[in-house]
């Protein structure tokens, strides 16, 4: 079920062009608006799906073995941390599912860059970066302490 | 430069009724381009079946009062601060332009027909055509080389023209003809230069207005009826979207 652009919604933004993991969402050249370069080669990951500020981008299967109008819609609410599906089946019926995607407030998780750069001393320790304060652990055990 | 009407000075070699039949028919080529884009592209036809659609769709009927409510807020939000953009670089840049365009076309309808040969015309009447000119340009720019999708996303050059710049391209070309044309008039009156960038500055103001069919400009007038019909669909239960989260998963 490959994902296709709704150009009356799309505005351009490019988010789904930034986070497809199989770089098939690309700008078009006629309209600027994005659009699905190879549906083949969709992974069927959603992400652009949810990453669409304007919910403009849907997923349909093809004519040939899904030809009677089912529909899966996502609503994507970061302030909420929830992400929620309406699923019209082929036979009419309509369900909706809501799940918890995360905890934390969007943004609040610091990439790899904002950290500080390691210490090339640590390449002779036996700890794991950020070890052991992300462990939120004083000290994790040693050889040497375990001998003692 | 602020404080003289551009079409004052022209008005010495064309006569004022010939630019005002040149207003009028920019403005009956955007009437027309406009119907003839919604016959062309079924853009009427594909409102209607969607409306249809959403109608036949609705969980609950809405009152007057409700959908007049809607209406106000897609004026407020998507019409007057263009709210639908998610990104506050765009929505600044499609401000600048909308309410720059919208001030340089309503004082440039003012010079034109109100002062055409008046001695003196209103200073902030002047004055606001030349910032309406650069608020465009200001927008307009800064859309062009850093907001443009295929620009800042996909790293193509700026100067790779596509059918989408059409509108901006032209409305760009046309208000710094205008301001050139207007600049060089009032420094060394009417001259070689003068004439050229008048000639340009008609040439692109003609290509804004007659090329509505093939570019974006009709957005103006689709964009709040398909942004009011969005509001209208998720009121009367009628949105395929899922309906939003009861309660919120954020610990903080």
């Amino acid at each position: 079920m490959p994902t296709f652009v709704d150009m009356m919604r799309c505005d351009g933004c490019g988010e789904c062009v930034e986070i497809c993991p199989s770089d098939i969402m690309h700008i078009d050249r006629t309209y600027r608006r994005a659009y699905n370069i190879e549906p083949n080669f969709c992974w069927e990951c959603y992400s652009c799906v949810k990453a669409c500020p304007q919910h403009a981008i849907d997923v349909r299967g093809y004519a040939d073995f899904a030809p009677m109008g089912h529909k899966v819609r996502v609503l994507r609410e970061k302030e909420k941390g929830s992400v929620s599906w309406k699923i019209k089946y082929r036979d009419g019926r309509v369900k909706e599912f809501t799940f918890p995607i995360r905890t934390t407030p969007w943004g609040s998780i610091k990439g790899p860059g904002e950290y500080e750069a390691p210490d090339p001393k640590g390449l002779s320790s036996p700890l794991l970066a950020h070890e052991p304060t992300a462990l939120k652990v004083a000290a994790l055990p040693t050889l040497a302490s375990v001998k003692d | 430069m602020f404080s003289s009407n551009p079409f004052t000075l022209l008005s010495q070699s064309v006569p004022p009724l010939v630019m005002q039949i040149y207003a009028i028919l920019m403005m009956l080529a955007v009437a027309l381009g406009t119907l003839f884009d919604l016959y062309h592209k079924r853009s009427w036809e594909f409102f209607s079946l969607r409306r249809k659609r959403a109608e036949a769709a609705a969980q609950r009927q809405l009152a007057g009062w409700q959908i007049a409510s809607l209406a106000a807020r897609t004026i407020g939000k998507e019409v007057l601060t263009s709210g639908e953009f998610c990104k506050w670089q765009r929505q600044a840049s499609h401000l600048l332009i909308m309410y720059g365009f919208v001030i340089y076309v309503v004082t440039t309808v003012l010079m034109l027909f109100v002062y055409p040969r008046a001695a003196r015309t209103p200073s902030p009447v002047t004055a606001l055509w030349n910032i309406g000119a650069l608020m465009v340009l200001a927008g307009g720019l800064w859309f062009f080389f850093a907001l443009k999708v295929n620009v800042a996303h996909e790293k193509q050059s700026p100067f790779r023209l596509i059918r989408a710049d059409l509108f901006v391209g032209s409305l760009l070309a046309s208000v710094a003809f205008g301001l050139l044309w207007h600049l060089v008039q009032t420094a060394h009156k009417v001259g070689a230069a003068s004439l050229f960038l008048l000639a340009c500055y008609i040439l692109f103001t003609t290509l804004l207005f007659v090329s509505v069919p093939w570019s974006k400009f009709a957005h103006m007038f689709y964009k709040p009826v398909a942004a009011f019909q969005k509001r209208r669909e998720e009121a009367s239960g009628a949105s395929d979207l899922p309906a939003p989260a009861k309660t919120s998963n954020i610990i903080r």
